[in-house]
């Protein structure tokens, strides 16, 4: 019944991987470009919950709610200050790989002043939560919490995308956008608007990122954009809802193997990877997104 | 009393690369009026659709659209000024539905009087607003381009080869609708090279050859000019 634990525990890490690569692939989708500093988005949403909890108790699902407002208003900056111009260049999506690569190492840099290179976490009983037992394997009740949360930034999502006139126009954008431009969709308003639900959606995940992974440093931040990279290219470049299946795809690959054969762990993932390139090179739901 | 141009385009100038693709163009569009823009391959037509849409700014010279300066605006700004235009290769939103596409216009573009129900069946797209808009063919992604421009409610229409593509039983609706459009008041811009179309369609004419007006008048007229007849059949 081992594989019992492994399928749960894999779809639970699946929806924390697919939320913490979605805001990236909704920036790429939209405005083509890479956002190197998105893991280090993912690592400061942590320090947050940290920082709030630890100051004043603030419990981490508030701090869910209380980082999107901020997140906002970072994204509108940020696409305003940096984004538009990167957007504007002959080939933004290479200069969004130098201009956000440096902004990356900037973050992990402020990060270690401010919060030196200890790792920081909350315990995972805050949710009040037990932990229980599948296969004899202990399953955290946070890891339950923090799937949850991710499930509901899906739909949330997918209501915006599908249901509301904004969600229409960005997925216009994301198709053709001089087309979107010529019925009159201003493409400066969607993109600063994606790069904030972008910034959200990173931010939120740093915090689920406490009791998924255990904690956060400054340095992760790296690591956790290969990872959601990876993510985005298993589901397609483009397609927000192919990300939550490659996000299921990465945390099946991660946990059967941790499970199985625990020292090939951080290979496998990576492996799928590339026989999913080898066999589909859009990505499991994604659409040509460039041509040569 | 003759009504004051809706779209006046002056001097208007663009180069790639040092390579003038429009030297000077001039043109006049009055409110109900249909103009038909010819000239052979590469004489400038669609550039001079992309620079006074917005899409490529101008090298030189100016766009007055109802009384604005509208010289190398954005086009979405175009669109709420009162300009659109449809594309010789349309590209429908594709993952969205042929209705979303419509809405997409109909929210972003001014106020239409019409639902974009109404729109699809105006464009002969009634009853396939629910299908994917990968799933049309050529002409019907043509008909539903022409939809979405129409969705923002434009006063002046820019028209990039309406007719390419569509059968033979599809033409005569497609002129028919371009002539409502400009009976309602509309000012309309027609790239063709169908000349059967365009005789059905335009009130006069202007062509293009080498980014320069080099005739200005009716078909009839284009029709016997040495030069236009020197330009298209090279003789």
């Amino acid at each position: 019944m081992l594989w019992l634990f492994a399928l749960i525990a894999g779809v639970l890490f699946g929806l924390y991987y697919g939320l913490a690569a979605l805001g990236l692939n909704l920036i790429f989708g939209v405005m083509r470009m890479v956002n190197l500093a998105h893991g280090d988005v993912i690592m400061l949403g942590g320090f947050a919950a940290v920082l709030l909890f630890d100051h004043f108790g603030v419990n981490p699902l508030i701090t869910v709610l209380l980082v999107i407002p901020p997140s906002l208003l970072v994204g509108y900056l940020t696409y305003y200050l940096l984004g538009r111009r990167v957007q504007r260049s002959r080939d933004p999506e290479m200069m969004s790989l130098v201009m956000f690569f440096g902004v990356s190492q900037v973050i992990e840099a402020v990060a270690v002043i401010a919060f030196g290179n200890n790792e920081a976490s909350i315990t995972s009983a805050v949710f009040g939560t037990r932990p229980f037992s599948i296969a004899g394997q202990g399953v955290p009740g946070a890891w339950l919490v923090s799937a949850g949360v991710g499930l509901v930034a899906l739909v949330l999502l997918f209501l915006y995308l599908y249901r509301t006139s904004l969600g229409r126009a960005t997925r216009a954008i994301m198709s053709s956008p001089d087309e979107a431009r010529a019925v009159g969709v201003n493409p400066d308003r969607i993109s600063a608007l994606t790069f904030g639900i972008g910034v959200g959606l990173a931010a939120i995940a740093g915090i689920l990122s406490l009791f998924m992974i255990g904690g956060t440093t400054p340095s992760e931040g790296v690591d956790l954009t290969v990872t959601a990279f990876a993510v985005i290219v298993l589901g397609g470049l483009g397609s927000p809802m192919g990300t939550f299946l490659g996000g299921i795809v990465f945390g099946l690959a991660l946990m059967f193997t941790q499970t199985y054969a625990p020292v090939w762990s951080g290979f496998a993932p990576f492996a799928i990877l590339l026989v999913i390139m080898l066999l589909r090179p859009t990505g499991l739901l994604g659409r040509t997104v460039r041509s040569v | 009393m003759v009504a004051s141009p809706a779209l006046q385009v002056s001097g208007l100038t663009r180069s790639f690369g040092g390579l003038p693709a429009l030297a000077g163009v001039d043109l006049e569009l009055r409110p109900g009026e249909v103009v038909g823009l010819l000239g052979p391959n590469g004489s400038g037509k669609t550039t001079l659709i992309n620079v006074v849409s917005g899409v490529y700014r101008p090298t030189s010279g100016r766009v007055e659209l109802l009384g604005h300066d509208a010289t190398g605006q954005a086009p979405e700004r175009l669109v709420r000024l009162g300009l659109n235009r449809t594309f010789q290769t349309p590209r429908p939103f594709r993952p969205l539905t042929v209705l979303e596409n419509v809405q997409v216009a109909l929210r972003h573009g001014r106020d239409a009087a019409q639902s974009p129900e109404e729109i699809l069946e105006l464009c002969g797209l009634g009853g396939q607003g629910g299908l994917p808009a990968e799933s049309l063919n050529s002409s019907q992604q043509k008909r539903l381009d022409l939809a979405r421009a129409l969705a923002t409610a434009p006063e002046v229409l820019l028209v990039d080869e309406l007719a390419a593509g569509m059968r033979h039983d599809e033409l005569d609706g497609a002129a028919e609708l371009l002539r409502q459009l400009a009976a309602a008041g509309r000012a309309l811009l027609v790239v063709e090279h169908l000349m059967g179309f365009v005789r059905q369609v335009t009130d006069r004419v202007v062509v293009l050859n080498a980014g320069t007006t080099i005739f200005a008048g009716s078909l009839e007229e284009a029709s016997q000019d040495p030069h236009v007849v020197e330009v298209f059949l090279g003789a």
